[in-house]
Formats: structure tokens, C-alpha cells, sequence
């Protein structure tokens, strides 16, 4: 028995060492090349605006005022960050409670985007919030539950400790630890369930936080039906940003892809690609409900009115048909152009409601823009995503199979 | 992956019992707060208002703001625009120029303290309350500084300290609160010199504002501000002219904040609830179309096994068959030809 | 490539159906009317005549009409341009005027009209445009029929009151015999023999026939005065032209704004005291509650009458239609009964002298007085539907002397032995009675004592309205005017103090009633306010008193 256990403790710490060589690797490949540059500069940059948020207050590094209490940290990185990684919990229950196993390959990558934007949400949280040690007291002090944002922070700290538990097999395969491994891998399904719940919950209820402005935010865009909007918009944007980053992945780390990612690329595209069109369509026809519902036609004509019309047909209604035309004629690039189309449509959709129709009816010298500050850490932030990412998937067993598990 | 049902089932309760953090969500109900009985309120009236500021000062003298740079007394401030500041709860601003106005007219802007406030219903910390002298307080020992209160006020007055870096707070009038519990009242109100600033009870401030209406109908629009705007707010107001040529929006309606979000936050135990069924109904779904796609695959798998073994069968029978047919004439030929052999030996022999 | 191609075409369509969004909300900005010059105008005539045939097609034209009289003028045009002279016809008291309507006398047929407009007036453009001036639209349907413009109207009414009727009359005199030529102007109408005719005596307001709408055959009172006013000024300036040099008045303006601008307005020339225009009214009037009985010899005197100088109430205001608003008749006559009748809308006697809010009853334009400048101070802040005390009642319902007229006294005489009696103020109490200075040291925190000039304050507010009768008979006990401040208190003498019921504010059981502090700063400072003293101002603080500490809070 002991002499077993010694066995198994020396694979594991041989495994470690492996572990450390991979990551050193990683980071050598990362930032010693011609792009590794320009992250160095984005990240000393970042640390340096990071100190001065912390040492000059809100007021030194952005252009928030009384009457704009919310900019791009929330506009962009919360927002739009958690609409995009919705890829995790879609593209994981389309494998595992939908059965679609021959997208398996893909959960992976979709699982480390989502952890990885969660976690970067939780990072911006930090710049934008007045005290962010004191982030844990709405669950430790006192629960403010009248409130839509205690939903939305008990759910997205849920779901990011369940991203964890989703992305953990592949860490805990780099570094050896099959039995943990194991354990987790049974979890599976409920962590799915779980997720995809908590999903519904979080991306619905960062729509729900605008209900209570119905005199803020301009009534094209105001409906009882935001939760509605965002959860749906939150699905498409999910399967766009999956393909786009299954796009990005062949251009950038095609060494690093197995030849199950290769080959099932163009069925992943194909197949999300459908479901993306289907599901555009849906969302644009309860817009138009949405309209009709409060009789808002008169408002199409105004400018703001015309402002989201390009938000409703240049970037729900034409992504919808670009995707139906590329899958149909099984044309991957239209695709994944109906893919960017897609993900800069939902993040307009979240700039729109959160800063431009939000405060519409206010004199333009209350309005506001993000300083240039604010620009770059939020640049900072996904540039941090964007090296994590290619650290992770280029060292564990992200883009391909472990040799040593075939289940 | 395999999972026992029960480990499975246990698993969905410890989830689902997680999400679900309030136990007493309302559902769609026709309750209407009307305010805590007795609870004090003040009304504004800007016929009574003549502009001097002495409300401002005795708001930063009670609660400790800093000096601003022109004093209290310097009128030409209100030549500007202003609205609530961290360093001032509320401000005097001066409208001319409105139609029917004999004069200049003046409002006083400060937190409303709403019957139900939006700032407390948003609040994620529990950092506002609604107390039982009406006043809506602001605890900074527990705000995280998430400043969604500033998105929900619809009268868009809770301010923020962005330049501090390590201790920002909210800053919005607190009706003077400890003095109120001392039954003294708040700062503007001690010092307004003509009365245009009211304290009382609310219920009684309304009757004493409808009461003004009812005396000078030409002096008073006839509309309380206040008295249903958002569910009710504690502070009142009564202008000589319409409200929205000062600023005060008429568009707010009757809605108490709370009860815009009543609906959405209401559907989360509804989605904890249903969610886990229809997703572990997708999943046996989805389960069932493999087993039965798996089972037709084994079927036809079995069938044609059996069907080329049984030709197979066929076949061998048939070529040892013929291989016997043939083993038999080669014995019998060799037989006859060993037989033939002896007998010519021994005729050789016999010779 | 086919694909290719579907998807551009796709794309398109999708472009332009969001350019056409685009241009159909642009639709709704103003346009920019052509040669409109923006801003407030006094002549803008709306055309919309045809929305007697049916509803509007179009949008109704905005036409400027002093616009287009200049422009004639320039071109030594007339109004005959446009209107048509109506035939003589020898059975009206007056001559043939111009017809008011453009180019035709009557609405005949909606094309008739339409055509009339759109012919002559695009005729006329087209003709100016082609000598090289400018002119107005000449085709496009949506330069006159605009859907938006930035053109307001800051037409204001022109009253003829008794200066402009002066004026008028004095200007229609035969200048031999001295007559003055009201046929010129008024009329009654026969129903029976549906003519026009003068009746001697019988003058009266235009609008007592000429309401805001045309019925029928009787127009409205807009139609009827420009016709009568307009074209009169019309033809004297006619006969006149070349006789005289110029600055001598002829007659009134022709133009819109002449009469509807109000700068223009305020230019037309007051006469100061206008002659009493003579129609048989009466100097003296008892008004009584139970109407005159001439078949009586006394007079059933049912309640205090009310002695009315009707000739002092003539000089006291611009025009007979402010009191008598549908006829010259005696209010009592058959409109406002004591009981009420359907003539009079059911409004009964007692409403038609008492509603405060209506300027046409007694009480109401005894009310509005009180906004003078020298009453303002103090009635301003008395409550319109306050309960009148019984003694203001007796002011003007004077207790009969003897029970009534004696016999065979006419009633007016009565009425005016009874105005004799009416006492007045004349001065106030002595100065002994009268404390100079009251220093008012109460809550003395910030601010030190006030010294209140207080018997300079009583005699100002006195020498203010001595003048004046109406606050004279009401203000005649001396102690009535010391009510200003000293009120909800009985009039006397020696009236209580403020502290007497102001002390601490914000008590619930008399939540109306400010505390001392607000009672004194809204009694002096609204008072200033009404009556625009400047100093002290209700801001400066240090005006009426020095700062000697801080604020108590």
C-alpha cells in the first residue's frame, strides 16, 4: 500500500514539475514575440492607471458625474463582458443536456471564455466600485433582496464558482490529479443544469436593473420585457462569440488545435450558426412586439428613434440573414462575419441602454463620455483576458484531448 | 457519466435551496405604503419662497459641509443652474422669465424621501433605510459604492465623493435625522425666514397645503408635488406656477419604485423552480433519442450479423459437403488403386 | 456570385428602407417657410374656409396680410385687388362697403372657392415672379399649406373705448349743425322685414348682436368691425389722398398691425376727459330688491337698498360693456332677477353682484381694483372666498333713512340723499394714538432688533388711498386700515400685538397660522413685494436689521 502511494504521490509531483516547465513555456511564447510587446506596454500601462484609480479616487480617472453614475466599466466590461461569456453555459448545455455530443470539443474553449470574462468582470468590478474589499458584504452583512443587483451579484459569483468547477478537469489534468479530477467529472451535468439557470437568472436580472429607470432611459429601449431582451440576446450573442472564438483560435493557436477541433470547426459554425439565425429572429420579432405593445411607432422617426433602428436591422436583422444565407450555402466566412455582425450588436445593445439612451432627455453637457482613462484599463482588462487565454489554452488541455483521458 | 438518482436529485436540491435567498418575495399584490403612521414630511411652498438661501446655510452648518467659495448671502449664485453636490445637500435655484410669473421664482432641490424610496429598493447592502420619522437615511459603513441608488432616483439626487479614493460616500440630504429624534427640526426649516419650508406630519401637511389652495386658488397651481409622484414622497411641494417650468418632471407617474422591479425579481424562484424540470426534461430527451438511436443501431447491427452468419453457415456446409465428396472418391480411388497394386503383386508372385 | 449578388441586394433593400425611415422623421422638423420672416406677427389671417364644405384636405394657410397690402402699396395697388365692392343697396343706414372676402361675395361651391384661391393667388405670384420680384409660392402645394411654421400670431384685441368712440364721433360730426352721425355705425335688425334700420336711442355695443361666430345671417363681431372700421378707414384715406401734407391724422390704420399690434396700440392718441356720452342713462340709481313698481307710491323696500352713482361708475371705467355685457338694459330688467330667469342663465341678482371672481359683477371689480399697487400690500393675502364681515355689507347696502323714499319721491333721489350720508375716510387716529417706533426684539440670534417704523407706516398707507373713493367708503372707520396688519382681530383702537397669537410654528391644532417669526417676514416682506418697494428688499436682510450673531439651529 505505502509503496503504491509513494508511486502515485511521485507521478503527481512529476506532474507538477511537467506543470511548470508548460507554464514557463506559455509565458515565454506569450509575451517574448512581436504582439507579446504590445501587451507588456497595455499591461504597465494598466498598473499604472490602476494605482492612480486608488490613489486619486473615481473622480482622477474617469468622467463619471452625479448624473452618470454608470460608464464603460459597467456599459462594456459588465455588461457586454457578461452577455459574451454567455458561450459556457450555451454551448455546454447544447452538449450535455441537449446532446449534441459532436460539438464536445468545443465546450472547453467555451467554458475557459466564459470563466475567463466572468473573472474579468469581477476584475472591472473592482476599478468601478467605490470600495470593492467591501464587495462581500451585500452576503455576509446584510442582504439587500429588495434589490435586482443582489440577485445579479449572488448569481454571477454563483456561476463563476460553477465556471471554475467546469474548467478545473482540464487544470487538474495539466497537473496530474486524477482522482480530483474524477470527481469533478461526474458533476458534470448538474453543474450544466446549474449554470444554465443561474444564466437565465444573472443575464435577465442585468436587464431588470433598468426597470427601475423607466424616466432615465428612453422608451424605445425601456420595456417590461428588458429581462426578456437580454437573456434572449444574451443565448445568440453566447453561440456568436463561441464561432468567432473558434475563428480566432484556428488563426492564432492552429499549432495548439487537435484534429477533432480542426475538422468539427466547420460543423460547430454550421450548427451554431443555425441555431444563432433562429434564435435573431426570435429576439427581433419580440422587439417589434415590444413596440407595438406600448405603440411607440410614432418614436421610430426621431433620431433616437432612428439610432435604434440601425441597432434593430443592421445588427439583429442582418446577422440573422447573413447567418440563415452562410449556413445555407455553407460559407464559413459569411459566418463568422454574422458572428462579429452579432457580437457588435449585443454590445450596442448594452452601450445603448446603459449610457446613450440611458439619460437621453438630459442637455448634452450632462451627458456623458468615457474619459480616456476609463478606455484604457477596460483595453487593460481584455488585454489581461486576451494573455490568460492564450497562456491557458496554449499549456492545458484547452484546444486539445489529454492524452491520458479519453472519456 | 454515471450518476445515481438519488446523489443527482441531491444535488438539484442543494442548488436549487441556494438560489433562492429571499423566503418572503411578494407576489403581485395590491398593498400600497402609504407611509408609517405620524411619519413627518415638509412642505415647500415656492409662493412663500423669497430666494434667500438661508436654507442652504443652515444645511451646511448642521451637517458639517465645508464653506463653499461664495457665501451664503452672495445671491448672484443663483444666476447658474445647480443641482445636489457632495458639498451641498440641497440648492435654491432661481427660475425668470416664466410665463404668469409676477417674478423670479425659486426651487428648492433635496432628497424627496419617498414614501418608497428607489434608492432603498436598490440598494444591494440594505444601506438605505426609510424611517419612521420619514426620513429615507444613508448608512456609509456598509455601502459598497456600487452607486446603482444614482441610476434608480428618479429625481436624480444621491451624489457621489468620486474624488475620495478610499472612503467615497453618497451624499444626499437626511431630513436631519438625529435632530428629528430629538424633536428638533431640520436645519432649512429652522432657518427659513418666511415659513416657506413646513414641518409636520404628513398627512397633516397635506390638508394644510390643500387648505392654502383652497384660500388663494389664483396664487397656487392646483397640484400637491409630492402627494402621489412615485407612490408619495415625504417632501411636498406648492408652486405659483406649472411645475415643469422649474424643472420638476411631470412624467414620473404614480408607480412606487419598488414595484417596477416587483415583477422581475418575483420570477426568480419561479425560473429556480421550473428550470431544473424542463432542463432535466431536455436531458432525458435528449437521453431517450440516443438509447433508442443506440438500440436501432445494435438492431441492425444484430441482423445483419445474423444474416451473414447464417449465409456463412451455409457456404461451409456446402464446401465441406463437397470437400467430404471429394475426400471419399480420392479414398475410394486410392483404395481400389492400393487394392489393384496388391493384386497384380501377387499374381507377380504367384507365378 | 448569385449568392453573392442576392445577399447586396438583401443588404440594399434593408439600407433603404432605413433611409426612407430617416427621411419620413426628418418630415416632421419645421420647414422653412419661404419668405416668412420669423418670429411674432399681428396679420397673419388663417384661410381655412374650406372646412365649411367638409374636412380640411390640406393644412389651412397661414397668409400675412399686411405682407401683401404693402406690397401692393408699392405698387400702387388698393384693397380693390383683392376684395370686391358689395352693390349699393339704398334700404341699409349705411353705404356699400367692401366685401371682406377674397375676390367673391359669397361661398358658393367648395371648387367655386378653391379655385378662386389657388388661380388668383398663384395668377398674382406668377405675375410678380415673372417681372423679376419676389413673390410668394407658385406651385407647390406645400409652400402655402404648410404643416409647421414659425410664424405666431401676437395679434391683441382692440377695444373702442370711450376715447376711440370720442374720437370717432367727434370726427363723423356734421360740422354745421353738430349732430353726430351714429347711423354711421349702428344698427338694429327688423326680424319681420329682415332690414337693417337706426334706431335713436336705442345705440349699443356691437356685440351685443355681433357674437365671436358668425350664424346665419348675422356675422361675427370680427367681420362686422372690419368691415365697418376698415373700410371706413379705407375710403376717408381714399378721399383724402393728395389733400393733405402729411402728419395730419385722417383716419385709422387699414393695416393689421395698425390696430393689433400692441406697440401700435399704445400709440393711439387719449383723450383725458372724455365728454359723457349721452344715451339717456341715468346718474343715480337705487338698487332695489324687489324692482321698481312706477305704479306705486312707496316702494316695497324689502332689504337695504343700494344707492349706485352710475355716473361716477361711467368715469371709472373705459367702456359700458365691462358692467353691461349683453345690453344697455338695467341689469334687473329680465336677465338677473332676483329669483333668476332663463335670459339671465339662471345667474340670480345676488350672484350677478357678489361673484368675487367674476370682474363683471360689483364685487368682482371691486376686487380687481384691490391689485393696485397702494391695496396690493394688504388684500393680496385676503383669501378671495374669505366670509365678508357684516359691516363691509352695510357699506354699500345702506340702512334706508325713514324706511325708504318718502311718497311720491323718485327713487334716485332718494338714492342720492342716502350717497350723501355714505362716510368716507378722511384722516386717521391722532398721533398720540399712533406708537412712532415698535422695536420688534424678539428671537434676537443672528439679527439684532428691528425698529419699526410704525406711525410713519400708518400714515403712508393712509395718504395712499384717501384719494381714493372705493377704499375710502370702505376704509372709513379710522381703525379698518390698521386690520392691514393687525388682523384676524375685531377693528378697533388699540388692537392686540403679533405676539399676541404668533409663537412657536408648525403647532398642529393651528397648522395656517406661521410662527412668529414667518408671521412678521411674510406680513413685511409680501406687503413690500405688492406694493414694489425696492428697499428693503425681501433678500436683504441687513436692510431692516444688523447681524449681531450666528444662525440658531
Amino acid at each position: 500500500m505505502p509503496r503504491e502511494s509513494a508511486t502515485a504521490s511521485k507521478t503527481v509531483l512529476s506532474s507538477f514539475d511537467q506543470a511548470l516547465k508548460d507554464l514557463v513555456k506559455a509565458l515565454r511564447e506569450t509575451f517574448i514575440s512581436p504582439f507579446g510587446f504590445v501587451y507588456i506596454i497595455i499591461i504597465l500601462l494598466g498598473l499604472i492607471l490602476t494605482i492612480l484609480r486608488f490613489t486619486k479616487g473615481l473622480a482622477g480617472v474617469t468622467n463619471l458625474s452625479d448624473y452618470n453614475a454608470w460608464g464603460i466599466w459597467i456599459g462594456f466590461d459588465l455588461l457586454t463582458g457578461v452577455a459574451l461569456a454567455a458561450g459556457g453555459f450555451v454551448t455546454s448545455a447544447a452538449v450535455y443536456i441537449f446532446g449534441y455530443k459532436k460539438y464536445h470539443f468545443a465546450v472547453r474553449p467555451a467554458i475557459l471564455t466564459g470563466f475567463l470574462g466572468y473573472a474579468l468582470v469581477i476584475v472591472a468590478l473592482n476599478y468601478d466600485v467605490g470600495r470593492p474589499w467591501r464587495m462581500p458584504y451585500p452576503f455576509i452583512l446584510q442582504q439587500g433582496t429588495t434589490s435586482v443587483l443582489f440577485e445579479v451579484g449572488a448569481c454571477v459569483v454563483l456561476y463563476f464558482l460553477v465556471l471554475f468547477m467546469e474548467f478545473c478537469p482540464a487544470a487538474l489534468e495539466w497537473l496530474g490529479l486524477k482522482k480530483l479530477r474524477k470527481q469533478l467529472i461526474k458533476l458534470t451535468l448538474v453543474l450544466t443544469i446549474f449554470g444554465v439557470i443561474l444564466s437565465t437568472l444573472h443575464q435577465s436580472s442585468l436587464g431588470s436593473l433598468f426597470l427601475i429607470a423607466p424616466s432615465k432611459l428612453h422608451p424605445l429601449w425601456y420595456s417590461s420585457y428588458l429581462p426578456i431582451f437580454f437573456f434572449v440576446s444574451s443565448v445568440f450573442a453566447g453561440f456568436s462569440i463561441v464561432i468567432f472564438e473558434s475563428a480566432l483560435s484556428h488563426r492564432f493557436f492552429g499549432d495548439k488545435m487537435d484534429e477533432a477541433l480542426q475538422k468539427g470547426r466547420e460543423d460547430l459554425a454550421l450548427g451554431f450558426g443555425k441555431a444563432a439565425s433562429l434564435v435573431l429572429a426570435g429576439y427581433f420579432a419580440v422587439k417589434i412586439f415590444g413596440i407595438s405593445v406600448d405603440n411607440h411607432w410614432h418614436l421610430l422617426g426621431t433620431p433616437y428613434g432612428i439610432w435604434f433602428l440601425v441597432e434593430l436591422l443592421g445588427f439583429v436583422a442582418l446577422p440573422c440573414f447573413l447567418y440563415a444565407v452562410g449556413v445555407r450555402d455553407r460559407n464559413l466566412t459569411i459566418i463568422k462575419w454574422a458572428a462579429i455582425c452579432t457580437v457588435i450588436g449585443v454590445m450596442l445593445n448594452r452601450l445603448n441602454i446603459s449610457l446613450i439612451a440611458f439619460n437621453w432627455h438630459l442637455p448634452s453637457a450632462d451627458r456623458y463620455f468615457p474619459h480616456w482613462m476609463e478606455i484604457a484599463i477596460s483595453v487593460f482588462i481584455v488585454t489581461l483576458g486576451i494573455v490568460a487565454f492564450r497562456i491557458i489554452a496554449s499549456m492545458m488541455p484547452i484546444l486539445h484531448d489529454h492524452p491520458d483521458y479519453n472519456d | 457519466m454515471s450518476i445515481s438518482r438519488r446523489k443527482f436529485l441531491g444535488w438539484l436540491g442543494v442548488a436549487g435551496i441556494s438560489t433562492v435567498l429571499d423566503k418572503r418575495v411578494y407576489a403581485a399584490s395590491n398593498k400600497h405604503f402609504s407611509g408609517y403612521p405620524d411619519s413627518g414630511g415638509v412642505l415647500y411652498d415656492n409662493v412663500l419662497c423669497i430666494g434667500c438661501r438661508d436654507c442652504e446655510n443652515g444645511c451646511n452648518q448642521v451637517n458639517e459641509l465645508p464653506q463653499p467659495d461664495k457665501p451664503f448671502d452672495d445671491l448672484s449664485i443663483l444666476d447658474n443652474k445647480r443641482r445636489t453636490s457632495p458639498k451641498a445637500y440641497t440648492v435654491v435655484n432661481r427660475y425668470d422669465g416664466i410665463k404668469d410669473a409676477k417674478g423670479p421664482v425659486y426651487r428648492k432641490i433635496q432628497c424627496n424621501h419617498c414614501l418608497e424610496p428607489a434608492c432603498a429598493s436598490s440598494c444591494f447592502v440594505k444601506a438605505y433605510t426609510k424611517t419612521e420619522t420619514g426620513a429615507v437615511t444613508y448608512d456609509s459603513s456598509v455601502c459598497v459604492g456600487c452607486r446603482y441608488c444614482m441610476i434608480a432616483c428618479p429625481f436624480e439626487i444621491p451624489t457621489y465623493e468620486y474624488d475620495k479614493a478610499l472612503t467615497p460616500r453618497i451624499m444626499k440630504c437626511t431630513m436631519c435625522y438625529p435632530r428629528l429624534l430629538k424633536g428638533k427640526l431640520p436645519g432649512c426649516v429652522q432657518l427659513c425666514p418666511t415659513e416657506a419650508l413646513t414641518f409636520g406630519k404628513r398627512t397633516q401637511l397635506i390638508k394644510t397645503a390643500r387648505e392654502r389652495i383652497r384660500k388663494y386658488p389664483d396664487r397656487y397651481i392646483d397640484h400637491i408635488y409630492g402627494e402621489h409622484e412615485m407612490g408619495g414622497t415625504s417632501w411636498l411641494y406648492l408652486s405659483g406656477v406649472p411645475f415643469r417650468d422649474l424643472g420638476m418632471r411631470e412624467d414620473l407617474g404614480i408607480t412606487p419604485a419598488p414595484e417596477l422591479t416587483k415583477g422581475a425579481l418575483g420570477s426568480v424562484p419561479i425560473i429556480v423552480g421550473l428550470w431544473p424540470a424542463v432542463l432535466t426534461g431536455m436531458y432525458a430527451l435528449s437521453k431517450r433519442k440516443e438509447k433508442i438511436a443506440r438500440e436501432e443501431k445494435e438492431e441492425a447491427v444484430a441482423t445483419a450479423l445474423a444474416k451473414a452468419s447464417a449465409e456463412a453457415e451455409e457456404k461451409l456446409s456446402k464446401v465441406l459437403t463437397e470437400a467430404e465428396v471429394k475426400n471419399q472418391t480420392a479414398i475410394e480411388g486410392a483404395v481400389k488403386k492400393a487394392l489393384g497394386k496388391v493384386a497384380d503383386n501377387q499374381t507377380k508372385e504367384g507365378t | 456570385m448569385k449568392k453573392r449578388r442576392s445577399l447586396i441586394g438583401l443588404a440594399g433593400i434593408l439600407l433603404t428602407v432605413t433611409i426612407v425611415f430617416i427621411y419620413t422623421g426628418r418630415a416632421h422638423l419645421a420647414q422653412e417657410p419661404s419668405g416668412y420672416s420669423k418670429g411674432k406677427r399681428a396679420d397673419i389671417v388663417t384661410i381655412d374656409i374650406m372646412s365649411k364644405f367638409g374636412p380640411l384636405e390640406r393644412s389651412e394657410v397661414m397668409f400675412l396680410h399686411d405682407l401683401h397690402t404693402e406690397t401692393l402699396e408699392k405698387k400702387k395697388k388698393d384693397c380693390t385687388t383683392c376684395h370686391l365692392m358689395e352693390k349699393e343697396d339704398p334700404s341699409l343706414p349705411r353705404p356699400a362697403r367692401l366685401s371682406l372676402k377674397f375676390k367673391r361675395h359669397k361661398d358658393l361651391d367648395k371648387q367655386e372657392v378653391m379655385d378662386i384661391y389657388h388661380n388668383e393667388c398663384m395668377a398674382c405670384h406668377k405675375e410678380m415672379s415673372d417681372e423679376g420680384e419676389k413673390a410668394g409660392p407658385i406651385e407647390a402645394c406645400g409652400e402655402c399649406h404648410l404643416k409647421e411654421t414659425n410664424v405666431s400670431s401676437s395679434q391683441q384685441p382692440i377695444i373702442l373705448d370711450k376715447s376711440l368712440h370720442f374720437r370717432h364721433s367727434e370726427a363723423n360730426k356734421d360740422t354745421e349743425t353738430g349732430e353726430g352721425d351714429c347711423a354711421l355705425c349702428h344698427h338694429e335688425y327688423n326680424k319681420s322685414t329682415k332690414k337693417l334700420f337706426y334706431a335713436k336711442g336705442k345705440e349699443g355695443s356691437c356685440r351685443y348682436c355681433h357674437k365671436m361666430v358668425t350664424e346665419e345671417n348675422r356675422i361675427s363681431v370680427r367681420l362686422a368691425s372690419h368691415q365697418a372700421c376698415v373700410d371706413c378707414h379705407r375710403k376717408k384715406l381714399d378721399q383724402n389722398k393728395g389733400k393733405t401734407s402729411g402728419g395730419e391724422h385722417v383716419a385709422g390704420p387699414v393695416k393689421c398691425s395698425g390696430c393689433h399690434d400692441l406697440k401700435n396700440q399704445q400709440e393711439i392718441e387719449r383723450v383725458k376727459d372724455v365728454p359723457r356720452i349721452k344715451r339717456n342713462q341715468p346718474d343715480i340709481v337705487l338698487i332695489q330688491a324687489n324692482g321698481r313698481n312706477p305704479d306705486k307710491q312707496k316702494s316695497t323696500l324689502k332689504m337695504n337698498p343700494v344707492p349706485f352713482d352710475h355716473r361716477a361708475h361711467e368715469q371709472y371705467n373705459d367702456t359700458c360693456i365691462e358692467c353691461h355685457h349683453e345690453s344697455l338694459d338695467s341689469c334687473t330688467k329680465t336677465c338677473h332677477t332676483q329669483r333668476g330667469s332663463r335670459d339671465g342663465a339662471d345667474i340670480q341678482l345676488e350672484r350677478a353682484m357678489h361673484q368675487i371672481d367674476a370682474k363683471i359683477s360689483c364685487m368682482g371689480c371691486h376686487e380687481t381694483k384691490q391689485q393696485d399697487k397702494n391695496c396690493a400690500g394688504c388684500h393680496t393675502f385676503m383669501a378671495k372666498n374669505r366670509k365678508h364681515i357684516e359691516s363691509t355689507c352695510l357699506v354699500c347696502h345702506m340702512t334706508p333713512s325713514g324706511g325708504g323714499p318718502e311718497n311720491g319721491q323718485k327713487p334716485e333721489v332718494f338714492a342720492g340723499m342716502l350717497l350723501q350720508t355714505r362716510s368716507v375716510l378722511k384722516d386717521t387716529y391722532s398721533d398720540e394714538d399712533i406708537p412712532e417706533k415698535i422695536i420688534i426684539g424678539e428671537l434676537m440670534y443672528q439679527y439684532g432688533p428691528v425698529e419699526f417704523p410704525h406711525r410713519k407706516i400708518v400714515k403712508t398707507l393712509v395718504s395712499n388711498i384717501v384719494d381714493n373713493r372705493l377704499a375710502g367708503y370702505f376704509h372709513a372707520e379710522k381703525g379698518t386700515i390698521c386690520q392691514a396688519c393687525h388682523h384676524n382681530s375685531p377693528e378697533t383702537k388699540k388692537p392686540p400685538n403679533c405676539t399676541s397669537c404668533h409663537g412657536r410654528p408648525f403647532d398642529e391644532k393651528n397648522p395656517l397660522r406661521p410662527g412668529l417669526k414667518a408671521a412678521y417676514h411674510q406680513k413685511c416682506i409680501g406687503c413690500h413685494e405688492e406694493m414694489n418697494i425696492e428697499k428693503p428688499s425681501p433678500t436683504g436682510c441687513a436692510d431692516c436689521h444688523k447681524i449681531v450673531g450666528l444662525p440658531q439651529l
